[in-house]
């Protein structure tokens, strides 16, 4: 049985297309048939009920540009045609997260406020995949302005399913991105990470999901949460597929202050090269989560899932009989201050980066008459934004206003210095570790019921507890699948590095994908490919 | 009893810097004039998803600024903050602006007052921030555009230490001219390019509390600064005089009405929330670079003012006019440096000829074709007699038109002086021959008609006639 | 162990017209609460020993001089599509953007 165009790794599909191979047209359709197999109705800002097909589809795409996507794909056969390099990524179906303006197509960040904002310009990395022949198949949902790990907050309903069981959430904010990539909608997305929004969901629905080190990839065009830890991401079927990607978006952009002048090496070079030597850390503050209750205050310290658990320390097995060295003992002290000192640090930045959002230039603007000004930006604001943005702004506004706030934010900055430090110690070359990546579970529990954990904003939070450290830090992280709960259910395990290894992460994110080639849990699909022809 | 009060008067000017594009996105800086909402992109319109990047000009002209008030401190390392609050004509709904962490911190102002006193004005702090749009108030709507948004400007801050509203108006006659000195900024008030907020407060004379002051904003002119400001100084008077309490309102000058208005603004109340801003890196000077910028600081218009008097022995007045704008003051050295001296001959054709040219032609001293080295063989002519100052006078407008030297003209044109005696003779004759009746009163007493009569044959001759000479002949021929 | 609520209904309106909201009664409570709820952690880690030498952090990674892009050259590029960003606006009128007006309050 011949694997479905739409199924195939990005890699292998870009080879065909500049080989001559296949034609961009025909993944493309391939991707289409896909999507109209599994994605169910769109989702849309209109008063939501519920239909029958809510929990059985993925429901990703808020937009769909395919007319833009067959002058994509037309052009890149045309360029193949005659002889002309058609780029790297050459016909590979890509999904963008809608927090990513994307010029002359809706760019809603999944809200009301800009639910009509069609963008006058690209964001970088989009334009750098599409000019390496990426075909953009659409925007695909997240939590409102990316707040949130479920998805569950986009004003456009219904919310993402996860392809392993629609009945649950696909993690978030990127969950679009996650779900579409895992159903075969789309070969690559692009989304965002801010405090694990794309290693999360990659966990959830079983791919690959790469944040890169913060300033590795620009800024430029992704609309903002919290813009010292937001990092453009991608979400794959591979990891070769995440370094083909990483590949070509990263690098300096003089429209991103913040993009770091670093080089950027060849990610594919050595990402067969294997991990014997290499020094693995497993630390014991990622195997528990220790937080206060929300009701009693009381300090709660609670273990990850076992089977997750489980999960990690059979990779670190498998790598050890590969060849690489695992240090035990690991300590990253700070790691439970991460959530906190993130409530802090990115309220205060987001409350100011959703200000813009008044009616006055662009998206909703509050349709009736007002007495005065104050009145238009109120009621805009009111209707435009939903819950999650509320209680974000809220928060923002008390912790940094003068009147009120009592050194939270200056602290959370120091707490911050502190949890670098951690990873500082851990990659030290001369420290007591000296480790090239900290291997940890992505996420405490595998995928959540839709609205099991939705309006509980501290439980939901903590669900970021593994991975909100490296935003801090603004180090990488690549999750990778590995393997799935006594429920079928997805389970990631995590790789952190040093500033900009993203190559070394990759390339031992890629020895144990080979090496687990072959297990069992690897021929199982997502149920809602279930009787699709492959 | 009645309190004798001290002004107490503070400016906070924010000074639109010359860069070519905008501080923060590439759009031109100055886009004076044109249509609304033209001169825009995605970044300075706040557009969601942007971000800034800071334009190295701004940065340089700001270190050069700040270097000029002789700044305590320049800072290696400073930062840009957000300061957010709701404003039509703030797209992001913030200013990236600084805060506690400013570009440079001290400085001094020394401003010449009359009778020779100087009023030393304290810089508190001088900083980097974001133009915002403007807004047009009609028709009970307001009319937003976002031209300007994201001009580079510097907001230099002082301390209460001016004492009236003309040393107001005089230091920011005296901060235009530093502006354009130092080549950062025109500075013109009308445009926009220099505004001012003043802060306001009365204290018994000789004490040195400090009463809360009100902030007068929105005032577009030298002029209306030094009226609104004497206008607030009247009230602030007449409400303590009457037992009233001052409160620190914020006021906007209306200038057809020529009052005072309380604004209600929301900015008053806001809080502005300050943190660093996280879409920018710190501005990093390297100490080299910093020794460089004031290594490149011109000498600067006071100290220039005071040299000219010394060195060249000028009047206070004249040194003035010619240190007034820099290229004009560079040219009065070179012309003097060219002729070898005689600076006070120099100052005069400058003074008179020269400035009146450059203003018939709105030039700068050194937009003009006629250079320093004309204007020094022009005086040279004259003082050989070569020509006669009438001619050299005329000869200033004429190299400037032709661009040619001004020997080439004299001798094209055949302008040098006649002298010859025969010549002058002949139109002495002529003069007094067509002119009976003022030869009549002439010769009745009115002796001042014999400049009448020099200026009648320095007609006839084109000016060329040696007066000197001119006016012996018409003594003789008019005393026979 | 209980403690008083940080944010009470005063401080939390206050907080609604800083932010420019406006919110119906039952999101006020639930916000209100989310937010009490979150001070919890919030106020854990603001009572951490952090010690005073110890700076801020405004970016995870440092960027050392070869790692910070150059300011940009002082260069003109105009924007291609400025009547495209104008078109996004809710009320435009003679090309300028359109919004009701604040009042003054004028001065004896």
């Amino acid at each position: 049985m011949t694997t479905a165009l739409c199924d195939l790794p990005a890699r292998e599909l870009a080879r065909r297309v500049r080989k001559g191979e296949a034609r961009a047209g025909a993944i493309l359709e391939s991707a289409l048939a896909r999507i109209g197999a599994v994605e169910g109705r769109a989702p849309s800002s209109e008063a939501y009920l519920s239909q029958s097909d809510d929990r059985t589809k993925v429901h990703a795409f808020i937009t769909r540009t395919v007319d833009r996507a067959r002058r994509q794909a037309d052009g890149i056969d045309s360029r193949v045609r005659k002889g002309e390099d058609p780029g790297p990524l050459a016909g590979v179906p890509l999904a963008v997260k809608d927090i990513f303006c994307v010029r002359d197509t809706l760019s809603t960040a999944g809200s009301r406020i800009l639910a009509n904002f069609r963008s006058p310009y690209s964001a970088t990395a989009v334009e750098r995949l599409e000019a390496a022949g990426a075909v953009t198949i659409g925007k695909v949902n997240l939590d409102e302005f990316a707040f949130g790990s479920s998805s569950e907050s986009s004003a456009f309903l219904p919310p993402p399913g996860n392809p392993w069981d629609p009945t649950r959430v696909p993690g978030g904010s990127s969950g679009g991105s996650a779900a579409a990539v895992a159903a075969g909608e789309a070969a690559l997305s692009l989304g965002t990470d801010t405090a694990g929004s794309v290693r999360q969901p990659a966990a959830f629905c079983g791919v690959v999901g790469l944040k890169p080190t913060y300033g590795r990839v620009s800024r430029y065009g992704l609309i903002a949460f919290a813009s010292s830890l937001d990092c453009p991401s991608i979400a794959a079927r591979t990891v070769g597929d995440a370094a083909l990607a990483l590949q070509v978006i990263a690098g300096p952009d003089r429209h991103d202050a913040t993009a770091a002048a670093v080089p950027v090496p060849d990610y594919s070079e050595q990402l067969e090269a294997g991990v014997a030597g290499l020094r693995i850390g497993l630390s014991p503050d990622y195997f528990r989560l220790r937080y206060p209750d929300p009701a009693t205050g009381e300090l709660r310290d609670q273990s990850i899932e076992p089977d997750i658990e489980a999960a990690v320390r059979r990779a670190a097995e498998t790598l050890a009989a590969a060849g690489a060295e695992i240090i035990e003992g690991v300590a990253m002290p700070n790691t439970r201050f991460g959530i906190p000192a993130y409530f802090v640090i990115s309220r205060v930045e987001a409350a100011s980066n959703l200000h813009r959002y008044d009616g006055i230039k662009y998206g909703y603007r509050h349709p009736g008459t007002v007495a005065e000004l104050s009145e238009l930006y109120q009621r805009t604001r009111g209707r435009g934004f939903g819950v999650q943005p509320k209680l974000r702004i809220l928060m923002g506004m008390y912790v940094s206003a003068e009147q009120y706030e009592k050194g939270y934010y200056r602290q959370a900055l120091r707490v911050r210095t502190l949890i670098r430090r951690d990873f500082e110690a851990a990659f030290d070359p001369r420290g007591a570790y000296r480790l090239d990546a900290l291997l940890t579970p992505t996420t405490p529990t595998t995928a959540f019921e839709i609205g099991a954990l939705y309006g509980d904003s501290v439980l939901m939070q903590y669900a970021d507890l593994l991975t909100v450290p490296a935003n801090h830090a603004g180090v990488p992280g690549l999750s990778i699948p590995g393997g799935l709960d006594h429920r079928g259910l997805p389970m990631g395990v995590q790789f952190l590095g040093t500033d900009f290894a993203e190559g070394a992460l990759l390339r031992i994110g890629r020895a144990l994908e080979a090496l687990t080639a072959d297990e069992p849990w690897r021929a199982t699909r997502p149920r809602v490919l279930e009787g699709l022809a492959a | 009893m009645m309190v004798d009060y001290e002004s107490v008067i503070g400016l906070e000017t924010h000074i639109q810097l010359n860069t070519l594009s905008k501080i923060f996105c590439p759009c031109k800086a100055d886009s004076w004039g044109e249509p609304p909402n033209s001169n825009i992109c995605p970044v300075c319109t706040g557009l969601p998803g942007v971000l800034p990047v800071l334009n190295r000009a701004a940065v340089e002209k700001a270190a050069r600024l700040a270097a000029a008030v002789g700044a305590e401190a320049i800072h290696e390392e400073s930062y840009f903050a957000r300061k957010n609050y709701f404003y039509p004509d703030l797209p992001k709904g913030y200013q990236i602006s600084q805060y506690d962490e400013p570009l440079a911190t001290g400085g001094t102002f020394d401003l010449p007052l009359p009778e020779g006193a100087v009023r030393r004005v304290r810089i508190r702090k001088l900083h980097l921030e974001e133009d915002a749009g403007k807004t047009v108030q009609q028709a009970g709507r307001r009319w937003i555009d976002f031209n300007r948004c994201g001009v580079p400007l510097v907001e230099m801050v002082t301390g209460p230490d001016l004492r009236s509203a003309d040393e107001a108006a005089s230091y920011l006659i005296r901060l235009r001219q530093l502006l354009r000195w130092l080549g950062i900024s025109e500075g013109d008030m009308e445009k926009g390019q220099l505004r001012c907020d003043a802060n306001v407060s009365l204290r018994p004379a000789g004490t040195d509390i400090l009463n809360p002051k009100t902030e007068i904003k929105n005032v577009n002119s030298i002029e209306n600064v030094r009226q609104a400001i004497q206008a607030e100084i009247a009230r602030q008077r007449r409400q303590m005089e009457s037992g009233g309490t001052i409160e620190a309102w914020t006021l906007d000058w209306d200038e057809e009405t020529g009052t005072l208005r309380k604004m209600r603004s929301k900015e008053t109340e806001a809080d502005y929330r300050y943190f660093r801003e996280p879409d920018l890196l710190s501005i990093y000077l390297a100490p080299e670079w910093r020794d460089q910028v004031l290594a490149d600081l011109p000498e600067l218009p006071l100290a220039r003012r005071q040299r000219f008097v010394e060195a060249y022995g000028l009047p206070a007045y004249d040194a003035e006019i010619l240190t007034e704008e820099r290229s004009l003051s560079d040219y009065f050295e070179q012309a003097t440096g060219a002729l070898g001296g005689e600076p006070k001959a120099v100052s005069n054709w400058m003074m008179n000829d020269v400035l009146r040219l450059l203003r018939e032609r709105g030039l700068y001293a050194g937009q003009l074709r006629l250079t320093p080295a004309d204007l020094a063989s022009i005086i040279r002519m004259v003082d050989k007699g070569i020509i006669t100052t009438n001619t050299g006078k005329d000869l200033l407008a004429k190299v400037e038109d032709s661009g040619r030297r001004p020997e080439e003209i004299v001798s094209e044109e055949g302008l040098g002086q006649v002298s010859d005696e025969e010549a002058l003779r002949a139109l002495a004759e002529m003069v007094l021959t067509e002119n009976p009746d003022q030869v009549g009163a002439y010769r009745a007493g009115k002796a001042t008609l014999i400049g009448w009569f020099v200026g009648q044959v320095m007609r006839r001759s084109e000016g060329k006639a040696d007066p000197q000479k001119t006016r012996e002949i018409l003594d003789q021929l008019l005393s026979t | 162990m209980e403690s008083p609520e940080e944010i009470t209904p005063e401080i939390f309106v206050h907080l609604v017209h800083l932010a420019e909201l406006e919110l119906d009664p039952e999101e006020s409570e639930y916000l209100r609460r989310q937010l009490n709820g979150q001070l919890r952690a919030i106020r854990e880690m603001a009572a951490i020993e952090v010690n005073p030498s110890t700076p801020i952090t405004s970016h995870g990674v440092p960027y050392p001089p070869e790692a910070r892009p150059s300011l940009r050259e002082d260069i003109v590029i105009s924007c291609d599509n400025a009547d495209d960003i104008l078109g996004q606006a809710p009320e435009t009128d003679a090309r300028y953007i359109v919004v009701p007006d604040i009042p003054h309050t004028d001065l004896g």
